[in-house]
C-alpha cells in the first residue's frame, strides 16, 4: 500500500529565467486577469513575467465563477468596468476560434416574478440601451413560457438580452497564457511576492523564492490586490471578498432552460442565476456575503438549501434532479463599488484591483486598456499572430472522447479520456495541483465525485508525474 | 450502424447472468457492453469476502466472484465490448463512445444493468470546505484493493447502512485508522449485530443521533470534522471523509434519454417482467432501484434473461399501469404492473427511508384497496400482497405510508 495523496502529488514547478534577468513587466498574479493582460503584453513585445504564487493559474478567484460572457447590459454606465466588459467581450469573439475556444449564446432573460420587479423592467430596459446593448426585448409572461416552457407560471414580464452567452471560463485563461508563453513570456509558478523595492531604474521584487526584476509592474493579485498594492508605498483600496456559493445539478437538467435566468437585480448583487453551463450542467447561484477571510470558501448547508429552494420556485423541474456539485468562489470586491484601475507613474506600477464580479468577461478588454495606460511603444512580437489551441472540454464543441485512440474513459461521468488526463499533466502549463488536473478536464467533478474515478486518476498522474520527472 | 437482436449494457452479476442465460436459451446475436476495462461490476473492488455463498455455493472475495462471473461469461462464449461507454439512446439507437471512435448499435432489445453508486457529498449539502480526500466507500475500495493506495490516514464514515461496514473492511485493508461512524438517526441503518460487531469487536465508536455539521480545514485538506449531538457539538480530528451508501442507480442514462421517469427509483418505471414501457428494453440489478446485494441482481439477471426470451418469441407486447410512491418510501418494484402477464404473488415489495411504525397503504383509483400496519427498518422489504382484483388499463395504483 502506497500512501499517495492527490493534493500532494504534482511536483512544484520551476522557471526558465534567473535571477538577474530584467523584465520590462511583471505582472504579479494568475487569475483571469493577469493572464490576460500576460497575453497582451507579450503579443505587444514586452518582455514579461508572470508571478503567481499558487502552483497554477487560477488559484484565486477566478477558479469558481458563473462563466458568463456578459454584454454589460446592466454594468454601471460609462465606468471603467462597462467598457472593458464590452470591449473584452468583443475582443473574446475575435480569438475565440483561433483559441479552440468554446462559446454558446444561450441569450438571457431578466425575470420578474413580482409586480415591484415587473415595474423596475423598463428601468433595466432603458439603462441597457444607454450602455450601447440595441438587442433587448420585452417579453410577456405568455412569450416567456414559449421559450422557457419549464418556468414557473409566475414570470410576470423579462427582458431578453440577446447578447448574453455562456463560456469555459477555464480553458480561456489558459489559452491566455499559452499564448503569451508563445511570444516569449516567461512563468514564475510558486513565488508568492512578499515586498519590493523600486532602484529608480527597476523593481526588485522578493518573493518567497528568487527575486524577480520588472521595470514596470502589474498588481492583478486579485483577493489579494490591496495586500500586493503596498508594496508601492500608499495604499488606495481594500478588498472585502464576497463569497458566492454554488449549487450545480446533473447533466439529466440540462435542457431544462435554454436562456440563462437573471434575477432583477438589487443594489448588493446581480441575484441568483440559473443557467447551463458549458461543462453540460446547470447551476445555481451565486450568492453574495462580504467576509473577512481572502481564503475561505467553504459552503454552508442552510444556504444551499436556500439556493436550491429558490432554484426550485423559478424551475420546478429541477426538484427531479441530483445535486452535482457545491462550491463556493470568491470575489475581490473592494471598498467602492468599481473597478480599482491606477497607474503610479513615478514608481511604474500599475494596479488592476477590485475586478469584482465581471473579470471573466472584462479581463481582455481590461488589458487592453492597461497597455494603452502604460504608453510605452514595443517591437511587436513575431509571433503575435500566430495560432495557439488549447483542448475543448466543453459540450458546445467535440470531445476528446470523439476522436479515436484515446486509451479509455477514465471519469465516466464527464467522459474524460485517459488521454486528457495524461496531457494535463505534462509541460509547463500542465496542472500544478488537483484543482488543475479538474479545471484542465473536468475528471472527478461529475455526479459520483470520483465514486469511479478517482483512485484512477490518482494512478495515471502518479506514473505520469513519475515519468516526466 | 450495427442491428444486433440484444444488447447488454453493464458486465455487474446483473449483466453477466443475464447473458449466460440467454446464451443458453440459444442467443449468439448479444453484446455485453461495458465501460470498464474489465468485466465484472462493482465487485471488482469489493476486495473482501462475502459473495458467491448462494449463486456458487461457496464463499468468495468480490474480485474473485467477478472474475469467476467474467470467466463463466466468455467460456460460453458471450461476447464482451469492454472500454465501450453508453453515452447516448436514441429512437432505439445506442451509441457508444470507445477508443476506436464512437459506435452505434440498433439492438430489438436491450437491457440496462448499470449499477448503482453511492450519494456523494454534494448532493447531501454538506458544510465546510472541499477536498478530494472527501470520498465514498466505492472510492476507498478503488484505491485500496484496485490502486494499492492510502490517501489518508485517519477517517470518520458517514452513514450506517450495511455497506459502512465494507468501508471499515477496506479501510483496515489500506492501514487507515476510522475514527467514528457517524448515524445521524437514532439507531444504526443495519442489522444490530453490526453494530456490536463494530463496537466491541472493531472498536470504533458507532456515534449515534449525531448530525454531521461540518468538515473542517483549509482548501483542498481536511483537518477535522464537527458533530453535534444532543449534548452539544465537538471535534473529531481526521484527515479524511468517507461518505457510505444512499445508493442510487447509475441512471442519468436513462432519465435522458426517456421521456417517463420514476423519480422515486432513479429509474424507468419497470414492469413485473423487468419490461420498461419503451418497447424492447429491460432494467435489471442496482440499476432498478439502488443497492441490493450481489446475488440478488444474479438471480434478477437469469430471471429478466427469461423475461427477454418471451419477448422475443411471443413479441410480447404489454398492456401497462404504473404504480407511484409517495416520499416515504426509499424504492419499489415493479412500479408498473403487466396486465397481460400472469399475475405474480406479489404488487410490489418496497422499502422505507426511515425507520417508522405506522400504515402502508395502497390505493386503487384513490380508494384504499389494502393497508397493514408495520413497524419497518429501511433495510427490510416490505411485501404487498397481489389482491385479486381486476385492473383495467387506466387504473391508477398508489403507495402510501403514514406514521402513526
Ligand atoms: C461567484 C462568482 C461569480 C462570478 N461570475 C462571473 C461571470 O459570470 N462572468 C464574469 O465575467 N465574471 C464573473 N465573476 C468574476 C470573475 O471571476 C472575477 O472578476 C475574476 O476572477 C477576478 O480575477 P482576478 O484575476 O482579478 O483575481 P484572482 O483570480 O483572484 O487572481 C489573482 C491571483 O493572484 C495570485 N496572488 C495573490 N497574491 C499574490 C502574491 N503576493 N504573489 C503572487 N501571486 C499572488 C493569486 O494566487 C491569484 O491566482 C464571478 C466571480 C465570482 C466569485
Ligand atoms: C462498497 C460496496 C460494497 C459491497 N459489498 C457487497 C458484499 O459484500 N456482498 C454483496 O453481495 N454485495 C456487495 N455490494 C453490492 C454489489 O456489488 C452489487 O449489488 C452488485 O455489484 C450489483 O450488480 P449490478 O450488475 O446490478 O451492477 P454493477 O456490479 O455495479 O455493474 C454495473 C456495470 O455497468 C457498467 N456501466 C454503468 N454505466 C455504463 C454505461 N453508461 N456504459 C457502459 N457500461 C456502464 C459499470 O461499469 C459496471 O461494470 C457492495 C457494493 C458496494 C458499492
Amino acid at each position: 500500500m502506497e500512501s499517495i495523496n492527490l493534493n500532494h502529488l504534482f511536483p512544484t514547478k520551476t522557471s526558465n529565467f534567473t535571477k538577474d534577468e530584467i523584465f520590462d513587466v511583471a505582472v504579479v498574479g494568475a487569475g483571469v486577469v493577469g493572464c490576460a493582460i500576460f497575453k497582451e503584453f507579450c503579443e505587444q513585445g514586452a518582455k514579461t513575467v508572470l508571478v503567481e504564487k499558487a502552483n497554477d493559474i487560477l488559484d484565486g478567484a477566478s477558479k469558481g465563477n458563473s462563466a458568463i460572457l456578459h454584454t454589460g447590459f446592466d454594468a454601471p454606465p460609462d465606468t471603467l468596468e462597462h467598457k472593458c466588459v464590452q470591449r473584452g467581450y468583443e475582443e473574446y469573439m475575435k480569438i475565440k476560434d483561433d483559441y479552440n475556444l468554446p462559446f454558446l449564446n444561450t441569450k438571457a432573460l431578466v425575470v420578474a416574478w413580482n409586480d415591484e420587479q415587473l415595474g423596475k423592467l423598463d428601468a433595466i430596459l432603458q439603462k441597457g440601451l444607454g450602455n450601447g446593448v440595441k438587442e433587448l426585448d420585452l417579453l410577456t409572461h405568455e412569450q416567456i413560457i414559449k421559450r422557457e416552457p419549464n418556468l414557473s407560471l409566475d414570470a410576470k414580464g423579462a427582458i431578453l438580452v440577446h447578447g448574453e452567452s455562456l463560456i469555459d471560463p477555464w480553458s480561456a485563461p489558459l489559452a491566455y497564457v499559452k499564448k503569451g508563453i508563445n511570444c516569449g513570456g516567461k512563468i514564475a509558478f510558486s513565488h508568492e511576492v512578499k515586498d519590493g523595492h523600486y532602484n529608480g531604474k527597476y523593481w526588485e521584487l522578493q518573493t518567497s523564492q528568487k527575486p524577480i526584476n520588472a521595470k514596470v509592474i502589474i498588481n492583478a493579485a486579485g483577493l489579494y490586490g490591496d495586500i500586493v498594492d503596498k508594496i508601492k508605498g500608499t495604499q488606495d483600496f481594500k478588498i472585502i471578498p464576497r463569497k458566492g456559493q454554488f449549487v450545480i445539478f446533473d447533466e439529466t437538467a440540462y435542457n431544462l432552460i435554454n436562456s440563462i435566468i437573471l434575477p432583477v437585480p438589487t443594489k448588493r448583487t446581480k441575484g441568483v442565476v440559473i443557467t447551463k453551463t458549458a461543462f453540460g450542467n446547470i447551476l445555481v447561484g451565486p450568492t453574495a456575503e462580504d467576509q473577512e477571510s481572502r481564503t475561505d470558501s467553504q459552503t454552508v448547508k442552510e444556504t444551499l438549501e436556500d439556493l436550491k429552494n429558490k432554484a426550485f420556485h423559478m424551475l420546478p423541474a429541477l426538484k427531479n434532479h441530483k445535486v452535482t456539485a457545491t462550491f463556493a468562489g470568491l470575489r475581490p470586491a473592494s471598498d467602492e463599488a468599481y473597478y480599482r484601475v491606477s497607474i503610479n507613474d513615478e514608481k511604474n506600477w500599475i494596479t488592476a484591483g477590485g475586478i469584482r464580479s465581471t473579470g471573466l468577461t472584462s479581463s481582455l478588454g481590461l488589458a487592453k486598456h492597461i497597455f494603452e495606460l502604460h504608453d510605452t511603444r514595443y517591437e511587436k512580437s513575431p509571433k503575435a499572430d500566430e495560432k495557439v489551441t488549447v483542448p475543448n472540454i466543453s459540450e458546445f464543441a467535440p470531445r476528446d472522447n470523439q476522436k479515436e485512440g484515446y486509451g479509455k474513459i477514465v471519469c465516466h461521468c464527464e467522459c474524460v479520456t485517459e488521454r486528457e488526463i495524461k496531457n494535463a499533466c505534462h509541460g509547463e502549463l500542465g496542472a500544478g495541483n488537483v484543482g488543475g488536473l479538474k479545471r484542465r478536464t473536468r475528471a472527478m467533478m461529475g455526479r459520483c465525485q470520483g465514486f469511479n474515478c478517482e483512485a484512477a486518476v490518482t494512478q495515471i498522474c502518479k506514473n505520469e508525474v513519475k515519468n516526466h520527472e | 450502424m450495427n442491428n444486433i437482436q440484444i444488447a447488454i449494457i453493464g458486465a455487474g452479476p446483473a449483466g453477466l447472468s443475464a447473458a449466460l442465460e440467454l446464451k443458453k436459451l440459444g442467443y449468439d446475436d448479444l453484446l455485453v457492453f461495458d465501460r470498464e476495462d474489465e468485466a465484472g461490476g462493482t465487485p471488482r473492488h469489493c476486495g473482501h469476502l462475502g459473495f458467491g455463498m448462494f449463486e456458487f455455493k461457496r464463499v468468495l472475495s468480490g474480485p474473485d466472484y467477478a472474475k469467476k462471473l467474467a470467466k463463466l461469461a466468455i467460456d460460453s462464449g458471450v461476447n464482451i465490448k469492454l472500454k465501450s461507454t453508453l453515452t447516448k439512446v436514441e429512437n432505439g439507437v445506442l451509441t457508444f463512445s470507445t477508443p476506436e471512435g464512437i459506435k452505434q448499435y440498433k439492438p430489438t432489445c436491450t437491457l440496462f444493468a448499470l449499477g448503482a453508486r453511492e450519494t456523494p457529498r454534494p448532493d447531501r449539502l454538506v458544510s465546510g470546505t472541499r477536498s478530494p480526500n472527501i470520498i465514498t466507500t466505492g472510492t476507498l475500495q478503488r484505491f485500496a484493493y484496485l490502486q494499492k493506495i492510502k490517501p489518508f490516514n485517519k477517517a470518520v464514515i458517514i452513514g450506517s447502512e450495511i455497506v459502512s461496514f465494507s468501508a471499515i473492511m477496506s479501510a483496515k485493508h489500506a492501514g487507515i485508522k476510522i475514527e467514528a461512524i457517524i448515524e445521524e438517526k437514532d439507531e444504526i441503518d443495519s442489522f444490530c449485530v453490526i453494530k456490536y460487531m463494530v463496537k466491541y469487536l472493531l472498536k470504533i465508536p458507532v456515534l449515534t443521533n449525531t448530525k454531521l455539521k461540518n468538515i473542517n480545514g483549509e482548501d483542498k485538506k481536511v483537518t477535522s470534522v464537527s458533530v453535534s449531538t444532543d449534548e452539544g457539538e465537538r471535534e473529531i480530528p481526521c484527515d479524511g471523509v468517507i461518505f457510505t451508501g444512499q445508493f442510487i442507480p447509475e441512471s442519468s442514462i436513462m432519465q435522458k434519454s426517456f421521456d417517463d421517469f420514476n423519480f422515486s427509483n432513479n429509474s424507468l418505471y419497470i414492469s413485473q417482467n423487468f419490461q420498461a414501457k419503451d418497447d424492447g428494453f429491460f432494467v435489471a440489478g442496482n440499476a432498478l432501484r439502488g443497492a441490493l446485494a450481489a446475488f440478488k441482481c444474479y438471480f434478477e439477471g437469469k430471471k429478466v434473461a427469461k423475461n427477454i426470451h418471451d419477448f422475443i418469441r411471443f413479441k410480447h407486447q404489454p398492456e401497462l399501469i404504473k404504480i407511484e410512491a409517495d416520499e416515504n418510501i426509499s424504492w419499489y418494484y415493479p412500479s408498473m404492473i403487466d396486465l397481460k402477464s400472469p399475475t405474480k404473488q406479489h404488487l410490489t415489495a418496497l422499502r422505507l427511508k426511515k425507520r417508522a411504525k405506522g400504515a402502508i397503504k395502497v390505493l386503487l383509483n384513490g380508494r384504499m384497496i389494502y393497508k397493514k400496519n408495520i413497524h419497518a427498518f429501511p433495510f427490510m422489504s416490505i411485501n404487498i400482497p397481489w389482491k385479486d382484483i381486476e385492473l383495467k388499463p387506466q387504473d391508477v395504483i398508489k403507495l402510501e405510508f403514514v406514521n402513526n
